[in-house]
């Protein structure tokens, strides 16, 4: 019961429920705001990355200038497929976007020479030769750690998420409540009705998809600092799903309710990882997880059933009146 | 007689059927014409043809002589051309005035990059829109209602907010989908007003589709029937009433 | 060769028909996409492992006794789950979630039960029939024989049977059947009775065809499966049958030679996805779906 108090692991956890912020602000975006069914956010995340590690490591850029690349190069990735598949009706464009995410994930599997194949970043230059692209990370985040007098690397870590995450968490609430919010919460309630009014209705899902993607990329970028390597089974659809819940255990449609939904399902993940007590102590360390995701599919229909606006979301999103 | 709209030989079919068959037919600038026929028609495939919303199997529309017939929706707003629909669509989650705030053209705080780097053009952009829906909102007497959601207006008051909509774009057409349908005979009186005064005031152009013909008799300067995707013909409110075709057609002695 | 993958991809694309037809009637007639049903397919495919290689049972056995339970199942869960929520009026998104939520613990519970290695029915991988220039496994004759049966007993029960015509005419029009006055709430219960039995035997050919199967199986067969029921056109049970065949006969057929070197069989699951967007370019509303009216 000792690590429930460990600092340093709350400290992990919050930085999962930062990186999970940035990923859902961006369902946030596509769904909240503009009523894009997006099930394949996890792709654009492994799209920024990747991107990330291949220009640092391979290409030798400088991590300031990779990762805004990588940012930008995700939200292309979100014009690319919005392109093709943003006329089709709202359910298609879902399994369609499922099945953007699973090619990036084949890509990445089998493309071994741009990505390190199956084994992941630590294969980037090659089989045999272990690479890093988290050096410059690790001298920023020990810089930070000296200025504010910090000596643990995940409280510093914490605190860079966040800050990140509640700047742009405050951007995209302002953005909302512009003429262009507008133009995207009417697009969403009813498109005809906005066309109707003069509003070219593709051009602004694009831009919703596209703003959504780039929150992804940014979350797999510090996902990819958070674990110093990774590979293609970090982005499967699960984590996907995962955004989604957050996004409607906070509430649809109002961007402070991210963070809020965030810090339950990580509180949520983490706890299940304390049950130390009988009947779950029986049980071996594999089965224990298996026991803990089924928990978490417990409560998941629970929620659904007790309380499907989430924590401050509205009931009309989630209930047919 | 200067033509503002134009559709020659307008046809479009569903799954083998021609809702649409090659129709045409000519709206008189200034002018308000009124778009007759029984159940089944065609009327509203047509409009939505002409709005955009649906693209035609063939032929050509044109408004002030420039092809419409294969542009989107909102181009087709921007060249001058508002539609309403049956139901007035409010956008319900929306105050009403943001509704009408919604339709303002050129508003460069609808735009990502103006947003980033002209916040000043944006700011007095808002102020001016918000100034002319208010105005609009006064003219349709929905401006007590400027900040409840539509949602809690009534049926005949989102045909109001429908016409101030519109109105924010300055069209020179207007196609109205049926306005009086499910309207009260006060509403209907006020709807009518108001479409001769803009006729007047604006020069707006009117293609009406409508049942009501109390409503097409007094109101319109021209009348096209269609029946059965066709147009049978086209004439005053007098030469149509008296027709023979036109009478057959609504009493169904067509097989 | 040509033949050969032909052959190969009807037998996958006849697994993926039926999976395709048991979600695409619960989509049609209940309004929910069932993520939970790539766990349903794996569950029975387990359950038949347990009845066969545990119990000895043969293996056509086995493969009722995964129907059956999974039909079970899946009527437990309406009563639990699905009717409770259709009661509170849960929308879209409440129910996309819940099956998440049932997905997952389907899952947790299959790899508690039987762990997460890979799995093999007791059937004689050897055994090989030749026709022609075309070998066929004893997994892939009972699959193709299986399947066809079962696709026209669908096909069959659709068209002709009085539930299997209210259940065409709710997934097409629901409005209009309830106002019909048709009792709705059996047509519920065949639709989940269905889907279990297609969840079930789905499950088992599959395992059957792949030899080996592990718990996450289930899911990674889905997504095909939904790809499917798009390229046939949500609402036309017809088209899941359709879009399930294509999908699985064009997969199969890119690997050949003959187009241009093939695509490596390692990109098969792409393949899938590339024939769904393209069809989808050009025909928005699916194989057999209807175009969008304003």
């Amino acid at each position: 019961m000792s690590v429930l108090s460990s600092g340093e692991f709350w400290a992990f956890v919050g930085v999962m429920a930062g990186i999970y912020t940035l990923f859902t602000l961006g369902l946030q975006v596509q769904f909240g705001l503009a009523g894009l069914l997006n099930f394949g956010q996890v792709g654009f995340m492994a799209i920024g990355a990747y991107t990330m590690a291949i220009l640092v490591v391979k290409q030798g850029w400088s991590m300031w200038l990779a990762t805004p690349l990588a940012v930008v190069v995700a939200a292309a990735a979100g014009v690319l497929v919005g392109l093709p598949t943003l006329r089709l009706r709202g359910d298609y464009f879902a399994i369609v976007t499922i099945a953007f995410s699973e090619i990036v994930r084949w890509v990445a599997t089998n493309e071994d020479r741009l990505t390190g194949g199956s084994q992941g970043t630590i294969n980037l230059s090659g089989e045999g030769v272990a690479t890093q692209y988290n050096g410059a990370w690790e001298r920023f985040q020990g810089w930070v750690g000296d200025e504010l007098h910090i000596g643990s690397k995940d409280v510093v870590m914490l605190i860079i998420v966040w800050t990140v995450a509640l700047l742009l968490l405050w951007l995209t609430a302002r953005l909302a409540r512009t003429p262009w919010g507008r133009v995207l919460r009417a697009i969403r309630e009813d498109e005809d009705a906005t066309a109707s009014l003069g509003k070219p209705v593709f051009r602004y899902r694009l831009q919703a998809l596209a703003l959504g993607a780039a929150f992804a990329g940014l979350a797999g970028c510090f996902y990819a600092w958070q674990f110093s390597f990774f590979g293609p089974d970090d982005f499967q659809p699960l984590i996907t799903f995962f955004g989604w819940m957050i996004l409607i255990l906070g509430g649809v449609g109002r961007v402070w309710a991210v963070p809020v939904g965030a810090a339950i399902f990580g509180f949520l993940f983490a706890a299940t990882r304390f049950f130390d007590f009988p009947p779950f102590s029986y049980l071996d360390s594999a089965d224990r997880a298996y026991v803990r995701l089924m928990v978490i599919g417990l409560a998941i229909v629970l929620l659904v059933v007790f309380r499907p606006q989430g924590i401050l979301g509205r009931r009309e999103e989630m209930v047919l009146e | 007689m200067t033509a503002l709209l134009e559709a020659r030989g307008v046809t479009k079919s569903f799954a083998g059927v021609r809702a649409v068959d090659d129709a045409s037919l000519v709206v008189a600038d200034r002018s308000i014409t009124a778009l007759i026929g029984p159940n089944g028609a065609g009327k509203s495939t047509l409009f939505n043809c002409i709005s955009g919303f649906l693209r035609p199997d063939a032929g050509h529309i044109d408004l002030g002589g420039k092809r419409i017939d294969r542009s989107p929706p909102h181009r087709i707003v921007r060249a001058g051309l508002a539609r309403t629909f049956q139901t007035a669509r409010a956008l319900t989650r929306m105050t009403v005035l943001d509704n009408v705030r919604l339709a303002a053209p050129g508003h460069p705080g609808e735009r990502l990059d103006s947003l980033v780097l002209r916040r000043g053009a944006v700011r007095l952009r808002e102020r001016e829109v918000t100034e002319q829906a208010l105005d609009l909102l006064r003219l349709v007497r929905l401006d007590t209602h400027a900040d409840s959601l539509s949602g809690t207006l009534s049926g005949g008051q989102r045909k109001l907010l429908d016409l101030a909509r519109i109105l924010m774009a300055s069209p020179r057409m207007i196609l109205l989908d049926e306005p009086m349908a499910g309207v009260n005979p006060a509403l209907r009186e006020e709807l009518l007003a108001h479409v001769l005064e803009l006729r007047a005031t604006r020069g707006i152009t009117f293609l009406i589709v409508e049942h009501d013909l109390g409503f097409v008799m007094q109101a319109s300067d021209r009348v096209v029937v269609m029946n059965e995707g066709r147009v049978l013909m086209e004439g005053t409110p007098d030469e149509v009433r008296g027709d023979e075709r036109v009478i057959d057609a609504y009493l169904g002695t067509h097989a | 060769m040509f033949l050969q993958l032909l052959v190969n991809g009807l037998v996958t694309g006849s697994v993926y028909a039926i999976a395709a037809v048991g979600v695409s009637l619960v989509y049609g007639i209940l309004r929910l996409v069932n993520f939970a049903y790539g766990d349903m397919m794996a569950l029975g495919a387990f359950i038949a492992y347990f009845a066969n290689v545990t119990l000895g049972l043969p293996m056509v056995l086995a493969a009722l006794v995964a129907m059956l339970a999974m039909a079970a199942i899946s009527i437990a869960l309406d009563v639990v789950l699905w009717r409770p929520l259709r009661v509170r009026r849960a929308g879209f998104m409440s129910l996309f979630l819940a099956s998440i939520g049932v997905a997952l613990v389907l899952r947790q519970a299959i790899l508690l039960v039987w762990g997460p290695q890979n799995r093999s029915y007791d059937v004689d991988p050897f055994k090989v029939y030749v026709i022609g220039s075309v070998r066929l496994s004893l997994a892939q004759v009972v699959t193709i024989v299986t399947a066809s049966a079962a696709i026209v007993a669908i096909g069959v029960f659709l068209a002709r049977s009085p539930s299997g015509r209210v259940m065409r005419a709710m997934a097409d029009d629901r409005v209009l059947a309830q106002i019909s006055g048709i009792d709705v709430n059996r047509v519920i219960l065949v639709t989940w009775v269905i889907s279990g039995l297609t969840a079930g035997l789905a499950g088992v050919l599959a395992a059957l065809v792949q030899s080996s199967f592990d718990p996450n199986f289930g899911f990674q067969l889905l997504l095909p499966v939904f790809a499917a029921v798009v390229l046939g056109g949500i609402g036309s049970a017809y088209g899941a049958l359709a879009g399930g065949l294509v999908l699985g006969v064009a997969t199969e057929l890119s690997t050949w030679e003959g187009f241009a070197g093939g695509v490596d069989p390692v990109y098969k699951p792409v393949v899938a996805f590339s024939v769904l967007i393209v069809a989808l370019l050009l025909r928005p509303q699916g194989l057999f779906g209807r175009a969008r009216v304003v």
